[in-house]
């Protein structure tokens, strides 16, 4: 395993930990500040879409074609295991079409 | 405490197949199937792992993978905050292992059952909070020997699977018609940098920043409005 991977695991565990000890030593303080629960509540599911963003950007038609069935699946069932083999499936097909 | 082991386990199984897919993804990025097992046990966060373990397999950003990461737990402030009455009579050792093999699943159970059963505390959390750690470090470490024995599955678009595995996070988090504003704004924000050249870590971080700030203004002038 490379040094960076080994920082990658060593510094999430301690941020992940850290994360949690606050939660037991000073959560409610903390939720319950105005000022911060904008970003407790909002921050986590606004950097979720802006990873999706991020991964759609200059991809090309089928990629976006993938993401809207897994959209839709994501939608209809709430389960990331059925939205991750519907969106691979999308792209394996869009792959063979696209090969065909 | 066995109840709690037991109860747990139809969550589980839906668990060990998100933890199976995530080791696939993470050996194919190049990561063993020992350090995957070893990040589970410590991290013990599958969202957080996923988004870190993309973030640097994409860009091999640490710190940037590692805030990112970091950023997705922070709902384990009000979930941890929400224990401090089933953990009141715990000893302070015992407190400190429980609030790391705490997730969302023995989380959500132990407090839906407790609503129930007042005699549901620490032993039913511990228990299932046991089950689950261990299911997720054995699924995500299997799904990495599996990974690491396939060749290569980029070409078929294994990348995607991060893409559709955000989807479902965000379809999990969505908190009705308040998120359609700060999500818009962060897609359409983090999109556009990225489209214009800025590192997609700077882009999402400040995508993100917008859409929460936005949206927060939004609530106050809601809220002002008699």
């Amino acid at each position: 395993m490379t040094g960076a991977q080994w920082t990658l695991i060593v510094l999430l565990a301690v941020a992940a930990y850290a994360v949690r000890l606050a939660g037991l030593f000073g959560g409610q303080a903390m939720a319950a500040k105005p000022r911060l629960k904008p970003f407790l509540d909002d921050l986590p599911g606004c950097l979720v879409v802006g990873l999706v963003a991020a991964s759609l950007a200059g991809e090309p038609m089928m990629t976006w074609a993938a993401a809207l069935v897994a959209l839709v699946i994501a939608i209809l069932s709430n389960n990331v295991v059925l939205t991750m083999a519907a969106g691979m499936t999308a792209i394996v097909v869009g792959q063979i079409m696209a090969g065909a | 405490m066995k109840r709690g082991i037991l109860s747990i386990l139809p969550l589980a199984l839906g668990a060990a197949l998100y933890g199976f897919a995530f080791g696939i993804l993470a050996a194919q990025i190049g990561f063993p199937w020992w350090g995957v097992m070893l990040m589970s046990g410590l991290v013990h966060a599958g969202s957080s792992q996923i988004v870190a373990v993309e973030q640097f397999g994409a860009h091999g950003f640490v710190l940037g993978a590692v805030l990112a990461g970091a950023a997705l737990n922070l709902r384990y402030l009000g979930i941890i905050a929400s224990l401090s009455d089933v953990l009141k009579d715990v000893p302070m050792r015992i407190k400190l292992l429980t609030i790391h093999i705490t997730g969302d699943e023995n989380w959500a159970l132990t407090m839906a059952k407790r609503a129930g059963d007042p005699t549901i505390g620490a032993p039913f959390l511990i228990g299932s909070g046991l089950t689950m750690i261990a299911v997720w470090t054995a699924s995500t470490t299997a799904g990495a020997l599996v990974g690491g024995a396939i060749p290569d599955l980029k070409n078929y678009g294994i990348g995607f699977a991060f893409t559709a595995a955000f989807i479902a996070m965000a379809r999990a988090m969505w908190q009705g018609r308040t998120s359609i504003l700060p999500w818009a704004v962060t897609f359409a924000l983090t999109f556009g940098l990225v489209e214009m050249g800025l590192s997609a870590a700077y882009a999402i971080v400040l995508g993100a920043l917008a859409g929460v700030s936005l949206g927060q203004l939004r609530k106050k002038a809601e809220g002002q409005t008699p």
